[in-house]
Protein backbone atom coordinates (compact mmCIF):
# COMPACT_ATOMS: atom_id res chain seq x y z
CA UNK A 1 0.00 0.00 0.00
CA UNK A 2 3.00 2.59 1.13
CA UNK A 3 4.27 1.90 -2.23
CA UNK A 4 0.96 2.41 -4.31
CA UNK A 5 0.69 5.88 -2.26
CA UNK A 6 4.23 6.71 -3.56
CA UNK A 7 4.25 5.68 -6.90
CA UNK A 8 0.56 7.96 -6.80
CA UNK A 9 2.44 10.47 -5.44
CA UNK A 10 5.56 10.63 -8.28
CA UNK A 11 3.16 10.21 -10.77
CA UNK A 12 1.30 13.54 -9.51
CA UNK A 13 4.63 15.57 -8.66
CA UNK A 14 5.32 14.56 -12.29
CA UNK A 15 2.25 15.88 -14.17
CA UNK A 16 1.79 18.99 -11.29
CA UNK A 17 5.35 19.87 -12.98
CA UNK A 18 4.90 18.85 -16.42
CA UNK A 19 3.21 22.57 -17.21
CA UNK A 20 6.48 24.47 -16.56
CA UNK A 21 8.75 22.01 -18.06
CA UNK A 22 8.36 23.38 -21.70
CA UNK A 23 7.57 21.61 -24.67
CA UNK A 24 9.12 17.92 -25.10
CA UNK A 25 8.97 17.77 -28.63
CA UNK A 26 12.00 18.26 -31.20
CA UNK A 27 9.55 18.39 -34.17
CA UNK A 28 6.93 20.28 -32.86
CA UNK A 29 8.06 23.99 -33.83
CA UNK A 30 6.89 24.55 -37.57
CA UNK A 31 9.18 25.89 -39.65
CA UNK A 32 12.02 25.56 -42.11
CA UNK A 33 15.10 23.90 -40.43
CA UNK A 34 17.42 25.27 -43.19
CA UNK A 35 20.70 23.70 -42.19
CA UNK A 36 19.46 20.15 -42.63
CA UNK A 37 17.35 20.63 -45.51
CA UNK A 38 20.69 22.24 -46.97
CA UNK A 39 22.48 19.15 -45.94
CA UNK A 40 19.82 16.66 -47.42
CA UNK A 41 20.03 18.59 -51.09
CA UNK A 42 24.23 18.81 -50.94
CA UNK A 43 24.15 15.02 -49.63
CA UNK A 44 21.29 14.16 -52.22
CA UNK A 45 19.43 12.50 -49.74
CA UNK A 46 16.46 14.71 -51.21
CA UNK A 47 15.61 12.94 -54.16
CA UNK A 48 15.86 9.38 -55.62
CA UNK A 49 16.04 8.38 -59.76
CA UNK A 50 13.19 6.91 -61.44
CA UNK A 51 15.14 4.03 -61.68
CA UNK A 52 15.70 3.47 -58.41
CA UNK A 53 11.89 4.37 -57.67
CA UNK A 54 11.05 1.32 -59.80
CA UNK A 55 13.46 -0.89 -58.23
CA UNK A 56 12.03 0.13 -55.19
CA UNK A 57 8.33 -1.17 -56.68
CA UNK A 58 9.39 -4.10 -58.01
CA UNK A 59 11.26 -4.97 -54.66
CA UNK A 60 7.83 -4.11 -52.98
CA UNK A 61 10.23 -1.73 -50.80
CA UNK A 62 8.09 -2.24 -47.34
CA UNK A 63 6.65 1.02 -46.00
CA UNK A 64 6.83 2.83 -49.46
CA UNK A 65 4.23 5.07 -50.50
CA UNK A 66 4.54 6.64 -54.17
CA UNK A 67 2.83 9.54 -54.32
CA UNK A 68 1.36 11.80 -57.50
CA UNK A 69 1.29 15.81 -56.60
CA UNK A 70 -0.43 16.47 -59.80
CA UNK A 71 -3.78 17.22 -60.25
CA UNK A 72 -6.50 14.28 -60.34
CA UNK A 73 -7.19 14.43 -64.15
CA UNK A 74 -3.43 13.96 -64.59
CA UNK A 75 -3.46 11.47 -62.49
CA UNK A 76 -5.91 9.23 -64.14
CA UNK A 77 -4.21 10.25 -67.56
CA UNK A 78 -1.01 8.06 -66.45
CA UNK A 79 0.95 7.57 -63.25
CA UNK A 80 2.94 5.68 -62.09
CA UNK A 81 2.44 2.11 -60.90
CA UNK A 82 0.96 1.77 -57.31
CA UNK A 83 0.80 5.89 -56.70
CA UNK A 84 -1.82 7.33 -54.72
CA UNK A 85 -3.05 10.37 -56.07
CA UNK A 86 -2.34 13.54 -53.16
CA UNK A 87 -2.49 16.96 -54.67
CA UNK A 88 -0.19 19.45 -53.00
CA UNK A 89 -2.90 21.01 -51.14
CA UNK A 90 -4.20 17.18 -50.06
CA UNK A 91 -0.35 16.56 -49.11
CA UNK A 92 0.05 19.27 -46.35
CA UNK A 93 -3.09 17.65 -44.98
CA UNK A 94 -2.09 14.24 -44.40
CA UNK A 95 -0.16 12.07 -41.93
CA UNK A 96 2.41 10.28 -42.85
CA UNK A 97 3.79 7.49 -40.56
CA UNK A 98 7.61 7.80 -39.44
CA UNK A 99 8.61 4.35 -40.95
CA UNK A 100 7.03 5.20 -44.22
CA UNK A 101 9.25 6.11 -46.92
CA UNK A 102 7.47 8.18 -49.10
CA UNK A 103 8.20 9.73 -52.73
CA UNK A 104 7.23 12.49 -54.38
CA UNK A 105 6.77 13.08 -58.29
CA UNK A 106 5.13 15.26 -60.12
CA UNK A 107 5.05 15.99 -64.55
CA UNK A 108 8.57 17.14 -64.52
CA UNK A 109 9.92 17.39 -61.16
CA UNK A 110 9.29 20.95 -59.99
CA UNK A 111 6.39 20.39 -57.73
CA UNK A 112 7.59 17.47 -56.25
CA UNK A 113 10.33 19.48 -54.87
CA UNK A 114 8.41 22.50 -53.60
CA UNK A 115 6.00 19.80 -52.42
CA UNK A 116 9.54 18.38 -50.41
CA UNK A 117 9.96 21.35 -49.03
CA UNK A 118 6.20 22.11 -47.92
CA UNK A 119 6.41 18.35 -45.75
CA UNK A 120 10.19 19.48 -44.47
CA UNK A 121 8.83 22.49 -42.91
CA UNK A 122 6.01 20.24 -41.29
CA UNK A 123 8.41 18.14 -40.26
CA UNK A 124 8.16 15.33 -42.54
CA UNK A 125 11.87 13.70 -42.88
CA UNK A 126 11.18 10.55 -44.39
CA UNK A 127 9.84 12.00 -48.26
CA UNK A 128 12.05 12.50 -51.11
CA UNK A 129 10.91 13.63 -54.56
CA UNK A 130 11.77 12.54 -58.14
CA UNK A 131 14.23 15.03 -60.06
CA UNK A 132 12.46 14.04 -63.40
CA UNK A 133 9.15 13.42 -62.54
CA UNK A 134 7.14 11.10 -64.62
CA UNK A 135 8.67 12.50 -67.74
CA UNK A 136 11.88 10.59 -66.14
CA UNK A 137 10.14 7.46 -65.52
CA UNK A 138 8.87 7.33 -68.94
CA UNK A 139 12.76 8.28 -70.31
CA UNK A 140 14.64 6.04 -68.02
CA UNK A 141 12.35 3.06 -66.73
CA UNK A 142 9.70 3.01 -69.95
CA UNK A 143 12.13 3.44 -72.80
CA UNK A 144 15.28 3.61 -71.46
CA UNK A 145 18.23 3.79 -73.73
CA UNK A 146 20.70 0.83 -73.28
CA UNK A 147 24.10 2.11 -72.87
CA UNK A 148 26.16 0.47 -75.83
CA UNK A 149 29.21 0.30 -73.52
CA UNK A 150 28.14 -1.06 -70.71
CA UNK A 151 28.16 -4.44 -69.63
CA UNK A 152 25.82 -7.20 -70.79
CA UNK A 153 24.67 -7.73 -66.86
CA UNK A 154 23.92 -3.82 -66.63
CA UNK A 155 22.30 -4.17 -70.10
CA UNK A 156 20.14 -6.47 -69.02
CA UNK A 157 19.04 -5.19 -65.84
CA UNK A 158 17.73 -2.42 -67.09
CA UNK A 159 15.93 -4.07 -70.00
CA UNK A 160 14.68 -6.49 -67.46
CA UNK A 161 13.41 -3.45 -64.98
CA UNK A 162 11.79 -1.86 -68.28
CA UNK A 163 9.93 -5.01 -69.47
CA UNK A 164 8.61 -5.87 -65.64
CA UNK A 165 6.57 -2.09 -66.31
CA UNK A 166 5.42 -2.81 -69.49
CA UNK A 167 8.22 -0.56 -71.03
CA UNK A 168 10.65 -1.42 -74.09
CA UNK A 169 14.06 -0.55 -74.10
CA UNK A 170 15.65 1.65 -76.91
CA UNK A 171 19.02 0.46 -78.27
CA UNK A 172 21.97 2.89 -77.98
CA UNK A 173 23.77 4.47 -81.10
CA UNK A 174 27.74 3.33 -81.43
CA UNK A 175 29.18 5.88 -79.42
CA UNK A 176 27.22 6.20 -75.63
CA UNK A 177 28.68 9.72 -75.25
CA UNK A 178 27.32 11.17 -78.40
CA UNK A 179 23.69 9.23 -77.89
CA UNK A 180 23.33 10.03 -74.29
CA UNK A 181 24.76 13.98 -75.43
CA UNK A 182 22.21 13.85 -77.83
CA UNK A 183 19.42 12.65 -75.33
CA UNK A 184 20.16 15.51 -72.94
CA UNK A 185 19.77 18.35 -75.49
CA UNK A 186 16.25 17.06 -76.35
CA UNK A 187 13.53 16.39 -73.31
CA UNK A 188 16.94 16.16 -70.92
CA UNK A 189 17.42 19.39 -70.51
CA UNK A 190 14.12 20.16 -68.54
CA UNK A 191 15.66 19.26 -65.59
CA UNK A 192 17.77 22.02 -64.61
CA UNK A 193 14.87 23.51 -63.20
CA UNK A 194 14.80 21.81 -60.23
CA UNK B 1 14.88 -8.30 -37.77
CA UNK B 2 16.01 -6.64 -34.71
CA UNK B 3 12.42 -5.18 -34.80
CA UNK B 4 10.80 -8.45 -34.56
CA UNK B 5 12.99 -9.49 -31.62
CA UNK B 6 11.80 -6.04 -30.42
CA UNK B 7 8.40 -6.25 -30.93
CA UNK B 8 7.71 -10.31 -29.48
CA UNK B 9 9.31 -8.99 -26.38
CA UNK B 10 7.30 -6.01 -25.51
CA UNK B 11 4.01 -7.83 -26.37
CA UNK B 12 5.78 -10.84 -24.14
CA UNK B 13 6.00 -7.89 -21.07
CA UNK B 14 2.76 -6.70 -22.25
CA UNK B 15 0.82 -9.95 -22.04
CA UNK B 16 2.65 -10.96 -18.55
CA UNK B 17 1.57 -7.60 -17.13
CA UNK B 18 -1.52 -8.49 -18.10
CA UNK B 19 -2.20 -11.95 -16.64
CA UNK B 20 -0.22 -10.57 -13.43
CA UNK B 21 -3.06 -7.74 -13.69
CA UNK B 22 -6.06 -10.42 -13.88
CA UNK B 23 -7.24 -9.83 -17.27
CA UNK B 24 -7.03 -13.19 -18.20
CA UNK B 25 -10.22 -13.40 -16.31
CA UNK B 26 -13.49 -13.31 -17.86
CA UNK B 27 -15.59 -12.56 -14.58
CA UNK B 28 -13.22 -9.77 -13.75
CA UNK B 29 -13.53 -7.92 -17.15
CA UNK B 30 -16.92 -8.16 -17.30
CA UNK B 31 -17.59 -7.05 -13.42
CA UNK B 32 -16.14 -3.76 -14.65
CA UNK B 33 -19.06 -3.03 -16.74
CA UNK B 34 -21.43 -3.46 -13.74
CA UNK B 35 -19.19 -2.02 -11.41
CA UNK B 36 -18.25 -4.79 -8.93
CA UNK B 37 -14.60 -5.12 -9.96
CA UNK B 38 -12.16 -2.02 -10.76
CA UNK B 39 -9.05 -4.02 -11.61
CA UNK B 40 -10.31 -2.94 -15.89
CA UNK B 41 -9.93 0.82 -14.93
CA UNK B 42 -6.72 0.71 -12.71
CA UNK B 43 -4.45 -1.03 -14.70
CA UNK B 44 -5.73 1.70 -17.61
CA UNK B 45 -5.09 4.44 -15.80
CA UNK B 46 -1.95 3.43 -14.52
CA UNK B 47 -0.77 2.30 -18.04
CA UNK B 48 -2.08 5.50 -19.32
CA UNK B 49 -0.63 7.65 -16.87
CA UNK B 50 3.07 5.80 -17.04
CA UNK B 51 2.94 6.16 -21.03
CA UNK B 52 1.67 9.37 -21.19
CA UNK B 53 4.33 10.82 -18.11
CA UNK B 54 7.16 8.41 -19.95
CA UNK B 55 6.78 10.16 -23.28
CA UNK B 56 6.14 13.60 -21.90
CA UNK B 57 9.36 13.64 -19.75
CA UNK B 58 11.10 11.41 -22.15
CA UNK B 59 10.67 13.78 -24.75
CA UNK B 60 12.09 16.97 -22.43
CA UNK B 61 15.20 15.03 -21.20
CA UNK B 62 15.83 14.44 -25.27
CA UNK B 63 15.43 10.73 -24.72
CA UNK B 64 12.82 10.05 -27.71
CA UNK B 65 10.75 12.50 -29.96
CA UNK B 66 7.19 12.71 -29.34
CA UNK B 67 6.49 14.04 -32.86
CA UNK B 68 7.77 10.59 -34.11
CA UNK B 69 4.61 8.47 -32.50
CA UNK B 70 2.19 7.51 -34.82
CA UNK B 71 -1.21 9.20 -33.61
CA UNK B 72 -3.78 7.27 -35.70
CA UNK B 73 -6.73 9.45 -37.24
CA UNK B 74 -9.67 10.17 -35.62
CA UNK B 75 -13.11 9.32 -38.15
CA UNK B 76 -15.64 10.48 -34.97
CA UNK B 77 -19.28 8.21 -36.08
CA UNK B 78 -17.23 4.94 -37.48
CA UNK B 79 -15.33 5.11 -34.65
CA UNK B 80 -18.42 5.62 -32.06
CA UNK B 81 -20.05 2.89 -33.42
CA UNK B 82 -17.03 0.34 -33.48
CA UNK B 83 -16.45 1.30 -29.65
CA UNK B 84 -20.23 0.44 -29.34
CA UNK B 85 -19.71 -2.71 -31.07
CA UNK B 86 -16.57 -3.52 -29.87
CA UNK B 87 -18.07 -2.97 -25.96
CA UNK B 88 -20.57 -4.81 -26.69
CA UNK B 89 -18.24 -7.88 -27.57
CA UNK B 90 -16.28 -7.18 -24.48
CA UNK B 91 -18.81 -7.49 -22.28
CA UNK B 92 -20.60 -10.62 -23.85
CA UNK B 93 -17.07 -12.77 -23.45
CA UNK B 94 -15.43 -10.54 -20.87
CA UNK B 95 -12.33 -10.26 -22.78
CA UNK B 96 -10.91 -8.31 -25.50
CA UNK B 97 -8.81 -8.76 -28.65
CA UNK B 98 -5.41 -8.97 -26.10
CA UNK B 99 -6.47 -10.24 -23.19
CA UNK B 100 -7.99 -13.37 -25.19
CA UNK B 101 -4.84 -13.91 -26.10
CA UNK B 102 -3.74 -13.92 -22.77
CA UNK B 103 -6.25 -16.22 -21.32
CA UNK B 104 -5.53 -18.57 -24.08
CA UNK B 105 -1.94 -18.41 -23.18
CA UNK B 106 -3.19 -19.19 -19.18
CA UNK B 107 -5.24 -22.48 -20.37
CA UNK B 108 -8.70 -20.91 -20.71
CA UNK B 109 -10.51 -22.05 -23.68
CA UNK B 110 -13.10 -18.81 -23.16
CA UNK B 111 -9.48 -16.86 -24.63
CA UNK B 112 -9.52 -19.35 -27.76
CA UNK B 113 -13.92 -18.44 -28.64
CA UNK B 114 -13.09 -15.09 -28.71
CA UNK B 115 -9.93 -15.62 -30.69
CA UNK B 116 -11.96 -17.42 -33.13
CA UNK B 117 -14.60 -14.22 -33.22
CA UNK B 118 -12.16 -11.75 -33.33
CA UNK B 119 -10.05 -13.34 -36.73
CA UNK B 120 -14.21 -13.76 -37.94
CA UNK B 121 -15.11 -10.42 -37.37
CA UNK B 122 -11.38 -9.37 -39.05
CA UNK B 123 -12.24 -11.65 -42.04
CA UNK B 124 -15.88 -10.08 -42.06
CA UNK B 125 -14.70 -6.85 -42.36
CA UNK B 126 -12.30 -6.93 -44.66
CA UNK B 127 -14.76 -8.98 -46.93
CA UNK B 128 -17.13 -5.96 -46.85
CA UNK B 129 -14.97 -3.08 -46.82
CA UNK B 130 -15.14 -1.80 -50.02
CA UNK B 131 -18.94 -1.58 -49.31
CA UNK B 132 -18.52 0.77 -45.81
CA UNK B 133 -15.44 2.35 -47.24
CA UNK B 134 -17.42 5.58 -47.48
CA UNK B 135 -18.87 5.21 -43.62
CA UNK B 136 -15.11 4.12 -43.04
CA UNK B 137 -13.56 7.40 -43.89
CA UNK B 138 -16.88 10.23 -42.77
CA UNK B 139 -16.40 12.65 -40.42
CA UNK B 140 -12.64 12.93 -40.51
CA UNK B 141 -11.16 14.73 -37.89
CA UNK B 142 -7.29 14.04 -38.30
CA UNK B 143 -5.27 12.92 -35.99
CA UNK B 144 -6.95 14.52 -33.04
CA UNK B 145 -4.86 14.80 -29.38
CA UNK B 146 -6.38 17.01 -26.07
CA UNK B 147 -4.09 19.27 -26.90
CA UNK B 148 -5.52 19.96 -30.39
CA UNK B 149 -9.18 19.82 -29.01
CA UNK B 150 -8.36 22.10 -26.47
CA UNK B 151 -5.64 24.31 -27.71
CA UNK B 152 -3.80 23.95 -24.26
CA UNK B 153 -0.45 23.60 -24.09
CA UNK B 154 0.68 20.11 -23.79
CA UNK B 155 2.28 20.15 -20.68
CA UNK B 156 -0.79 21.48 -19.16
CA UNK B 157 -2.81 18.87 -20.32
CA UNK B 158 -0.59 16.23 -18.93
CA UNK B 159 -1.05 17.77 -15.56
CA UNK B 160 -5.11 17.73 -16.19
CA UNK B 161 -5.06 14.25 -17.45
CA UNK B 162 -2.69 13.10 -13.91
CA UNK B 163 -4.99 14.94 -11.53
CA UNK B 164 -8.01 13.15 -12.94
CA UNK B 165 -6.52 9.21 -13.33
CA UNK B 166 -4.65 10.11 -10.19
CA UNK B 167 -7.85 10.68 -8.46
CA UNK B 168 -9.78 7.94 -9.96
CA UNK B 169 -7.16 5.68 -8.36
CA UNK B 170 -6.72 7.18 -4.95
CA UNK B 171 -11.24 7.53 -4.68
CA UNK B 172 -10.98 3.76 -6.35
CA UNK B 173 -8.18 2.23 -3.76
CA UNK B 174 -10.50 4.30 -0.72
CA UNK B 175 -13.60 1.92 -2.02
CA UNK B 176 -11.85 -1.14 -1.97
CA UNK B 177 -10.44 -0.73 1.41
CA UNK B 178 -14.18 0.11 3.03
CA UNK B 179 -15.08 -2.48 1.78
Amino acid sequence: MRLVRGLGIGALALGLVAPFAGSPSRTQQRGLDLDSIARAIDAGSDHVSARQLAEWIRDRRPGLRVIDVRSPAEFHDDAIPTAENLPIDQLVRSHFAPDQTIVLYSQEGAHAGQAWVMLRSLGVTQAVFVPGGLADWREEVLSPLLPVNGSPAERARIAELSHYFGGSPRIGGAQEGEVVGAAQTGPGSRRRGC
Amino acid sequence: MNDLLIAGGIGVAFGWALERAGLGDPPKLAGQFYLRDFTVLKVMLSAMLTAMLGVFWGGRLGMLDPGALYVPETYLLPQLVGGLVFGLGFVLSGLCPGTSCVALASGRIEGAATMLGLFAGVLLVGVAFPAIEPFYRSTPHGALTLQRLTGLPYGVVVALVTVVAVSMLAWIAKREAAR
